[in-house]
Protein backbone atom coordinates (compact mmCIF):
# COMPACT_ATOMS: atom_id res chain seq x y z
CA UNK A 1 0.00 0.00 0.00
CA UNK A 2 1.32 3.43 -0.89
CA UNK A 3 0.34 6.74 0.62
CA UNK A 4 0.50 10.48 0.01
CA UNK A 5 1.00 11.55 3.60
CA UNK A 6 4.22 13.38 2.81
CA UNK A 7 2.55 15.32 0.00
CA UNK A 8 -0.46 16.17 2.14
CA UNK A 9 1.82 17.28 4.96
CA UNK A 10 3.79 19.46 2.60
CA UNK A 11 0.57 21.10 1.37
CA UNK A 12 -0.26 22.06 4.95
CA UNK A 13 3.36 22.82 5.79
CA UNK A 14 3.24 20.41 8.72
CA UNK A 15 6.15 18.46 10.16
CA UNK A 16 5.74 14.81 11.15
CA UNK A 17 5.59 16.04 14.74
CA UNK A 18 2.72 18.41 13.91
CA UNK A 19 0.72 15.63 12.28
CA UNK A 20 1.51 13.24 15.12
CA UNK A 21 0.18 15.70 17.68
CA UNK A 22 -3.01 16.31 15.72
CA UNK A 23 -3.91 12.64 15.37
CA UNK A 24 -2.66 11.50 18.78
CA UNK A 25 0.27 9.25 17.87
CA UNK A 26 4.04 9.58 18.20
CA UNK A 27 6.26 11.22 15.57
CA UNK A 28 8.09 7.93 15.08
CA UNK A 29 4.77 6.23 14.33
CA UNK A 30 3.92 8.88 11.72
CA UNK A 31 7.30 8.17 10.15
CA UNK A 32 6.66 4.38 10.10
CA UNK A 33 3.30 4.93 8.38
CA UNK A 34 4.61 7.57 5.97
CA UNK A 35 7.42 5.37 4.66
CA UNK A 36 5.05 2.41 4.34
CA UNK A 37 6.56 0.26 7.07
CA UNK A 38 3.26 0.13 8.97
CA UNK A 39 -0.27 -0.02 7.58
CA UNK A 40 -2.54 2.04 9.85
CA UNK A 41 -5.91 0.88 11.13
CA UNK A 42 -9.13 2.16 9.52
CA UNK A 43 -9.68 4.50 12.47
CA UNK A 44 -6.24 6.06 12.11
CA UNK A 45 -6.58 6.31 8.33
CA UNK A 46 -9.93 8.09 8.78
CA UNK A 47 -8.40 10.43 11.35
CA UNK A 48 -5.64 11.32 8.90
CA UNK A 49 -8.12 11.89 6.10
CA UNK A 50 -10.21 14.13 8.33
CA UNK A 51 -7.26 16.19 9.49
CA UNK A 52 -6.05 16.63 5.88
CA UNK A 53 -9.58 17.39 4.66
CA UNK A 54 -9.27 14.65 2.05
CA UNK A 55 -10.74 11.20 1.39
CA UNK A 56 -9.01 8.07 2.66
CA UNK A 57 -8.66 6.81 -0.92
CA UNK A 58 -6.78 9.93 -1.94
CA UNK A 59 -4.24 9.37 0.86
CA UNK A 60 -3.92 5.58 0.77
CA UNK A 61 -3.89 3.57 -2.45
CA UNK A 62 -3.61 -0.16 -3.01
CA UNK A 63 -0.73 -1.41 -5.13
CA UNK A 64 -0.74 -4.33 -7.56
CA UNK A 65 0.69 -6.76 -5.03
CA UNK A 66 -1.95 -5.84 -2.36
CA UNK B 1 -9.23 14.38 17.88
CA UNK B 2 -8.14 12.52 20.99
CA UNK B 3 -5.23 13.97 22.92
CA UNK B 4 -2.11 11.86 23.10
CA UNK B 5 -1.69 10.24 26.53
CA UNK B 6 1.92 9.57 27.31
CA UNK B 7 2.69 6.11 28.68
CA UNK B 8 3.88 6.24 32.31
CA UNK B 9 7.21 4.44 32.02
CA UNK B 10 8.42 5.65 35.44
CA UNK B 11 5.55 3.76 37.12
CA UNK B 12 6.47 0.58 35.27
CA UNK B 13 10.07 1.01 36.44
CA UNK B 14 8.87 1.54 40.02
CA UNK B 15 6.71 -1.61 40.01
CA UNK B 16 9.43 -3.70 38.38
CA UNK B 17 11.94 -2.54 41.02
CA UNK B 18 9.41 -3.32 43.78
CA UNK B 19 8.85 -6.79 42.35
CA UNK B 20 12.60 -7.47 41.99
CA UNK B 21 13.34 -6.25 45.52
CA UNK B 22 10.54 -8.32 47.04
CA UNK B 23 11.65 -11.35 45.05
CA UNK B 24 15.25 -10.96 46.24
CA UNK B 25 14.10 -10.42 49.84
CA UNK B 26 11.96 -13.57 49.77
CA UNK B 27 14.86 -15.55 48.33
CA UNK B 28 17.20 -14.33 51.06
CA UNK B 29 14.63 -15.08 53.79
CA UNK B 30 14.07 -18.62 52.48
CA UNK B 31 17.81 -19.33 52.11
CA UNK B 32 19.02 -17.72 55.35
CA UNK B 33 16.23 -18.48 57.81
CA UNK B 34 15.23 -21.90 56.51
CA UNK B 35 11.50 -21.55 57.31
CA UNK B 36 9.11 -24.48 57.63
CA UNK B 37 7.81 -25.98 54.38
CA UNK B 38 4.37 -24.36 54.74
CA UNK B 39 5.82 -20.93 55.57
CA UNK B 40 8.36 -21.30 52.73
CA UNK B 41 5.58 -22.01 50.24
CA UNK B 42 3.63 -18.99 51.51
CA UNK B 43 6.71 -16.73 51.21
CA UNK B 44 7.33 -18.02 47.66
CA UNK B 45 3.98 -16.62 46.56
CA UNK B 46 4.48 -13.13 48.07
CA UNK B 47 6.37 -11.68 45.02
CA UNK B 48 3.37 -12.70 42.89
CA UNK B 49 1.45 -9.76 44.42
CA UNK B 50 3.92 -7.16 43.15
CA UNK B 51 4.24 -9.08 39.89
CA UNK B 52 0.48 -8.76 39.33
CA UNK B 53 0.74 -5.01 40.03
CA UNK B 54 3.65 -4.75 37.60
CA UNK B 55 1.83 -6.65 34.82
CA UNK B 56 -1.34 -4.64 35.46
CA UNK B 57 0.57 -1.36 35.06
CA UNK B 58 2.42 -2.72 32.01
CA UNK B 59 -0.84 -3.66 30.24
CA UNK B 60 -2.44 -0.31 31.17
CA UNK B 61 0.63 1.37 29.70
CA UNK B 62 0.27 -0.60 26.47
CA UNK B 63 -3.31 0.68 26.20
CA UNK B 64 -1.93 4.23 26.26
CA UNK B 65 0.43 3.53 23.38
CA UNK B 66 -0.39 4.19 19.74
CA UNK B 67 -0.97 1.28 17.37
CA UNK B 68 2.59 1.15 16.01
CA UNK B 69 4.07 1.03 19.50
CA UNK B 70 1.53 -1.64 20.49
CA UNK B 71 2.62 -3.76 17.51
CA UNK B 72 6.26 -3.34 18.55
CA UNK B 73 5.47 -4.48 22.10
CA UNK B 74 3.45 -7.45 20.83
CA UNK B 75 6.23 -8.58 18.49
CA UNK B 76 8.82 -8.15 21.25
CA UNK B 77 6.71 -10.33 23.57
CA UNK B 78 6.40 -12.99 20.86
CA UNK B 79 10.18 -12.91 20.33
CA UNK B 80 10.81 -13.20 24.08
CA UNK B 81 8.36 -16.08 24.49
CA UNK B 82 9.59 -17.97 21.43
CA UNK B 83 13.29 -17.57 22.19
CA UNK B 84 12.67 -18.46 25.86
CA UNK B 85 10.80 -21.58 24.83
CA UNK B 86 13.54 -22.48 22.36
CA UNK B 87 16.19 -22.05 25.07
CA UNK B 88 14.30 -24.21 27.58
CA UNK B 89 13.54 -26.95 25.03
CA UNK B 90 17.13 -27.01 23.77
CA UNK B 91 18.45 -27.20 27.33
CA UNK B 92 15.96 -30.00 28.00
CA UNK B 93 17.36 -32.00 25.10
CA UNK B 94 20.95 -31.19 26.02
CA UNK B 95 20.29 -32.36 29.57
CA UNK B 96 19.46 -35.79 28.18
CA UNK B 97 22.85 -35.98 26.48
CA UNK B 98 25.15 -34.19 28.93
CA UNK B 99 24.30 -33.41 32.56
CA UNK B 100 24.06 -29.62 32.75
CA UNK B 101 25.91 -27.96 35.61
CA UNK B 102 23.52 -26.87 38.36
CA UNK B 103 25.49 -23.62 38.81
CA UNK B 104 24.91 -22.59 35.19
CA UNK B 105 22.48 -23.87 32.56
CA UNK B 106 20.91 -26.43 34.86
CA UNK B 107 19.83 -23.63 37.22
CA UNK B 108 16.52 -21.84 36.54
CA UNK B 109 17.76 -18.56 38.13
CA UNK B 110 20.53 -18.52 35.51
CA UNK B 111 17.99 -18.86 32.70
CA UNK B 112 15.35 -16.31 33.85
CA UNK B 113 17.44 -13.19 32.98
CA UNK B 114 17.56 -14.60 29.47
CA UNK B 115 13.87 -13.81 29.06
CA UNK B 116 14.52 -10.11 29.72
CA UNK B 117 17.39 -10.20 27.23
CA UNK B 118 15.11 -11.88 24.66
CA UNK B 119 12.47 -9.18 25.23
CA UNK B 120 15.11 -6.49 24.65
CA UNK B 121 16.24 -8.32 21.48
CA UNK B 122 12.61 -8.43 20.34
CA UNK B 123 12.21 -4.68 20.92
CA UNK B 124 15.33 -3.95 18.85
CA UNK B 125 14.25 -6.26 15.98
CA UNK B 126 10.74 -4.84 15.92
CA UNK B 127 11.87 -1.20 16.16
CA UNK B 128 14.25 -1.78 13.25
CA UNK B 129 11.41 -3.35 11.26
CA UNK B 130 9.26 -0.25 11.72
CA UNK B 131 12.18 2.11 11.22
CA UNK B 132 12.10 3.42 14.78
CA UNK B 133 15.77 2.90 15.61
Amino acid sequence: MKNNIKVERAKKNWTQGDLAEKIGISRQSVNSIEIGKFIPSTVLALKMAKIFGASVESIFQLEKQD
Amino acid sequence: MEKIQKPKNNQIALYSILWSLLYATCMIVIKKFDPSKTLGIMISFIPAITFVLFINRFIKNINLMDEVERRIQLEAAVWAFSLGLLLLMTLGLLDLVVTLKKEYWGNISFIIPGFFVFYAIGIVISRRKYNQL
